[in-house]
């Protein structure tokens, strides 16, 4: 190399101004930053095997001063997976250079990494009265805290971050934390600011609309939805969910094409298939539904969702032995929800099961609170059975259920549903005291429910439905009763894990 | 199954065929041994004969053997060796004496090679950068013998800790030695000069005073100090500095030296700084949550490429206008400028072999490549206007030019919706023997056969009394998780102790 240099010299001319003319040859020491923009640029064009080979050129000829060789190395250590020498080698940069607060923020980063919470903190807070307005440090801080569960300093953390700069991650973060304090609303507010800032992030929109579905405001959650797909039109989560809303409408030709997309993009989803396998039941094609539902239940064999819709459909086909063994299956899971109670006493009476039948009822009447259903189809059963008193006193616990959803939403419910309490309200001689006001879906008089009437209870009323197993896709289906708010937001959780 | 494809996903997508293409495959070597960046290709008429010639700063294959090669058509015609690796070439008018002929500036460590007609014409070096005085009184000392060496290295590490200005390298190496090597090392080096050099990491070129095409330009500098320089073409002379808070990477320049100019730079700490003439320091801060990859300024609005696999369009005020999600990593990005239709577009480099011209956020076309490419210029090529020149991560050369007749028309990316739509969804076929199984489960089902096999086990309220199934209880808190039991025995653990039906009753057929 010396040589081609002197070379180099010699066919210069001699001109003015070429500052220290020696310079090269007296240098014996390389320059230590030489090559740090050759080592960045096969960085960022994520080119690790050129990258590192550089870095350990570099690293030899300078003895191990070059500081940025030192620093690319442990981000590629830190994208390998190998944090703890990532840790050690940003320590021997922020040795390096102690006044540069950018290996500080690695370091609490590494350890951040390896689960050190309080030790990142430490270290942030260093690196921060080094430079004082770096929305990254207040951001990572405020991730700390979350994960410290010191919810009130996280938030004042990354508030201050967005004053400084404002970062999608940034409302990310804090409307996870009013998400895990169970503040849907502002979380809800948060979003929306975010998506202001940043109208086309779809991720903020998929969650935004998420969350209205959570809350049943169906009309905002449809259109956050949509844009997101506007933007990204293979969005999972967000066809997921716009799927589910189509499948309450009835709308299942569509469902299925939008699922089409999915299926290529994810095709080991239990949520997907469940809900294929509900849109084929709609279209009543029992056999394919069922294929679908078993192919979510080998996917995923602990959701009682994909249990109950197994159990619903094979009740559908009066596969009434089957639809049993997955019921149950399902209430392993799931003991406290009355609809799987009420399904399994509707399977058991007709496997001529009467006595547990009862029992099974008696749970379903015991755990509900709001769906005149369960009462109905146990005062079918009672009255069948010729125990008229009973079947009385469920009757009216229903028309009470009645009633109360009357006057608290507007519901439609079940023509069949409506039809089979009015002929046992005249064989009880109880009298058109029950006015339905609203026009009805059907369901079949054997008291074999669909959860049409889980549809009308608590689901809202897209539109009218016909009798089907609710489309129970985990992007929707949120329950609303308050005896099941938390287990709807573990549903939500898996959304977000998704 | 497989669906066929509909026919709108091919009219708009990128070409294969060459009939429907808008672009003529000139020439294509993948053995042509080049190895460069976009920032060292630069396409200028060096020879003055109207034949624009192809400057390519090539690193080599391992980085090792760099030089300097000049390209006229398909082949190499002249090839020099460099005495370090290039970082940055930029053709530019020095003067204003004829002939007019563009020189050729090389950035490389700290200097700039500076070519006319090909030959050496000039050496740049960056300024020295300023020393510590602690530490040049120390070594002073250490000249005239007036202190150990174990003084001297608590005292310099004593400045390594606080002070603003860096140690030089000399130190640096001195404080990393053996209490044995020390002696020596003072020995040996206490007569030398302190010195610390800074390089250049990247370089531009800026119109000093006119808006024309063979107007004289400013060489702009960027350095591993992170500062800006830019100098005079004619003195050399560093004409102002700015200075920045990290290493620039990508520059990109709009305006006169004289008048009025913005610099956009980004920075390696994912910073985008935007700079205007006489300002010291950056205006306005873009901050990007991932690394750039390309900056490309097309009319008035900064097209960045991250390493998030996105493009981002910006104003130059900073604010975010569109972003446009990439399907595979950005290597290299550069600008398209066709002159006669006055379209301004920007090329990325994909790394799954496609380089993509979007105008904002509409995809104009999509060029497949046999290779990845990791560097891109458009321009005129021996006379041919429009013409674009790819290399390859294999070291190969792509020459292309776009013919006469094609036109960019918008919506010429994807629409419609995504192909996927049109494929069936598989769903599992169920056999012959199911649909037998399922008759029979119905007609055996009824009547007095299962119900006293089921009572025993299956009286709900024993549901809650009993202690809930183990092999539920002791995986659910697993949610998710990757837990594929064997089909066969999807069926058993669960459900076994409670329904003991007949085992042919069940449905039977397997996933």
């Amino acid at each position: 190399m010396a040589e081609e240099r002197t070379v180099m010299r010699t066919q210069l001319p001699t001109s003015a101004e070429s500052q220290n003319p020696q310079l090269k040859k007296a240098l014996e020491f390389p320059i230590l930053e030489k090559q740090n923009w050759l080592i960045h640029l096969h960085y960022i064009h994520k080119d690790y095997e050129a990258c590192k080979a550089v870095i350990k050129e570099q690293l030899r000829e300078t003895q191990g001063l070059c500081e940025y060789a030192l620093y690319v190395q442990a981000l590629i250590f830190r994208l390998e997976g190998n944090i703890q020498d990532s840790l050690e080698l940003f320590q021997t940069c922020a040795v390096l250079s102690p006044q540069c607060a950018d290996n500080l923020k690695q370091v609490a980063r590494s350890l951040f990494l390896l689960g050190k919470h309080k030790a990142a903190t430490e270290v942030y807070n260093e690196a921060a009265k080094l430079n004082q307005k770096d929305w990254e440090i207040c951001h990572n801080l405020g991730v700390c805290y979350i994960y410290l569960k010191q919810f009130n300093k996280a938030r004042d953390q990354l508030h201050h971050a967005l004053h400084l700069n404002r970062h999608d991650l940034t409302y990310i973060m804090l409307g996870k934390i009013h998400l895990l304090e169970g503040n849907l609303d502002k979380a809800i507010e948060i979003y929306k600011k975010a998506v202001e800032f940043s109208p086309e992030n779809t991720e903020l929109l998929t969650t935004l609309g998420l969350l209205y579905l959570q809350l049943g405001i169906y009309q905002k959650a449809f259109e956050y939805l949509g844009n997101a797909l506007t933007y990204d039109p293979t969005n999972y989560k967000a066809i997921l969910a716009a799927g589910s809303m189509m499948q309450t409408h009835g709308d299942f030709d569509v469902a299925l094409t939008k699922y089409r997309i999915v299926a290529c993009a994810v095709p080991e989803s239990p949520p997907l298939w469940n809900n294929i396998g509900m849109c084929f039941f709609g279209k009543k094609k029992y056999v394919a539904a069922i294929s679908c539902l078993k192919r979510a239940n080998y996917l995923a064999p602990f959701d009682w969702k994909i249990l109950y819709n197994l159990g619903l459909v094979h009740l559908t086909m009066q596969q009434y032995a089957s639809a049993f063994h997955f019921l149950s299956a399902a209430i392993n899971f799931q003991p406290k929800m009355a609809e799987l109670y009420m399904l399994l006493a509707v399977a058991l009476t007709n496997l001529e099961d009467t006595e547990n039948a009862k029992r099974a009822y008696a749970e379903a009447v015991h755990l509900d609170k709001c769906n005149p259903l369960v009462n109905l189809n146990y005062a079918v059963l009672l009255y069948n059975q010729g125990q008229k008193r009973e079947a009385l006193a469920q009757y009216q616990e229903m028309e009470k259920k009645v009633n109360l959803l009357k006057d608290s939403s507007s519901l439609e419910f079940d023509s069949e549903m409506v039809e089979v309490a009015q002929k046992l309200g005249a064989a009880l001689h109880v009298g058109e005291a029950l006015v339905w006001t609203k026009p009805a879906k059907d369901s079949r008089s054997q008291h074999r429910t669909t959860s049409a009437s889980k549809a009308a209870c608590f689901q809202q009323p897209l539109g009218s439905n016909q009798a089907l197993g609710q489309a129970m896709s985990s992007a929707a289906a949120y329950r609303k009763l308050p005896s099941e708010r938390g287990e709807g937001r573990e549903k939500e959780e898996r959304n977000i894990d998704e | 199954m497989a669906a066929a494809p509909s026919s709108d996903t091919d009219s708009g997508r990128g070409e294969s065929k060459e009939a429907s293409s808008k672009w003529l495959d000139a020439h294509y070597d993948p053995m042509a041994n080049i190895h460069t960046f976009s920032s060292c290709l630069a396409l200028a008429d060096l020879h003055g004969d109207g034949e624009y010639k192809l400057v390519v700063g090539d690193l080599g294959p391992s980085g090792q053997q760099s030089c300097l090669k000049v390209l006229q058509g398909p082949k190499v015609l002249t090839e020099s060796p460099l005495p370090a690796l290039p970082a940055a070439a930029a053709t530019f008018l020095m003067d204003q004496h004829e002939p007019r002929t563009p020189a050729l500036a090389l950035a490389s460590g700290p200097c700039v090679y500076v070519y006319k007609n090909l030959r050496p014409y000039f050496k740049f070096s960056l300024p020295h950068l300023p020393l510590n005085p602690l530490e040049q009184d120390l070594w002073n000392q250490a000249k005239e013998d007036r202190i150990d060496p174990l003084t001297l290295k608590e005292m310099l590490e004593g400045i390594r800790e606080k002070a603003e200005v860096p140690l030089s390298v000399q130190s640096l190496r001195f404080l990393q030695l053996e209490l044995s090597e020390m002696e020596a090392f003072v020995n040996q080096h206490k007569a030398k000069t302190l010195k610390r050099q800074t390089v250049i990491t990247t370089m531009t070129t800026l119109k000093k005073n006119l808006a024309d095409e063979d107007a004289v330009s400013c060489l702009v500098l960027g350095t591993e100090n992170k500062e800006l320089l830019v100098l005079d073409p004619e003195a050399f002379t560093v004409l102002a500095k700015m200075s920045l808070p990290s290493v620039p990477v990508f520059l990109e320049v709009s305006g006169q030296f004289d008048v009025e100019f913005r610099l956009a730079a980004a920075c390696r700490n994912g910073n985008i700084c935007i700079l205007r003439r006489d300002s010291k320091g950056p205006k306005y801060c873009i901050e990007l949550s991932a690394q750039p990859v390309g900056l490309v300024r097309v009319h008035k609005v900064l097209v960045v490429g991250s390493t998030q696999d996105s493009l981002h369009g910006f104003t130059h005020k900073g604010k975010k206008l569109w972003t446009v999600q990439m399907p595979a990593a950005i290597l290299t990005m550069n600008l398209m400028e066709q002159r006669a239709r006055g379209l301004q577009a920007v090329m990325a480099g994909l790394a799954n072999g496609e380089v993509r011209i979007y105008r904002d956020k509409t995809l104009l076309d999509v060029i497949r490549t046999p290779d990845a490419v990791t560097s891109l210029c458009f321009g005129r090529y021996g006379r041919e206007d429009n013409t674009l020149i790819a290399t390859t991560r294999g070291g190969g050369l792509m020459i292309k030019i776009l013919k006469r007749t094609a036109v960019f028309a918008d919506g010429g990316g994807e629409v419609g919706p995504p192909p996927a739509q049109a494929t069936k969804l598989n769903v599992p076929r169920k056999t012959r023997l199911y649909v037998d199984q399922t008759l029979r489960e119905r007609e055996a089902g009824i009547g007095p056969g299962p119900g006293p096999h089921l009572q025993a086990h299956t009286a709900p309220a024993e549901h809650l009394d009993s202690p809930p199934h183990p092999g539920a209880a002791g995986l659910l808190p697993v949610r998710g998780g990757a837990l594929r039991p064997a089909p066969g025995l999807l069926q058993g653990p669960l459900v076994g102790a409670r329904a003991q039906l007949p085992p042919g009753d069940l449905c039977g057929e397997s996933q």
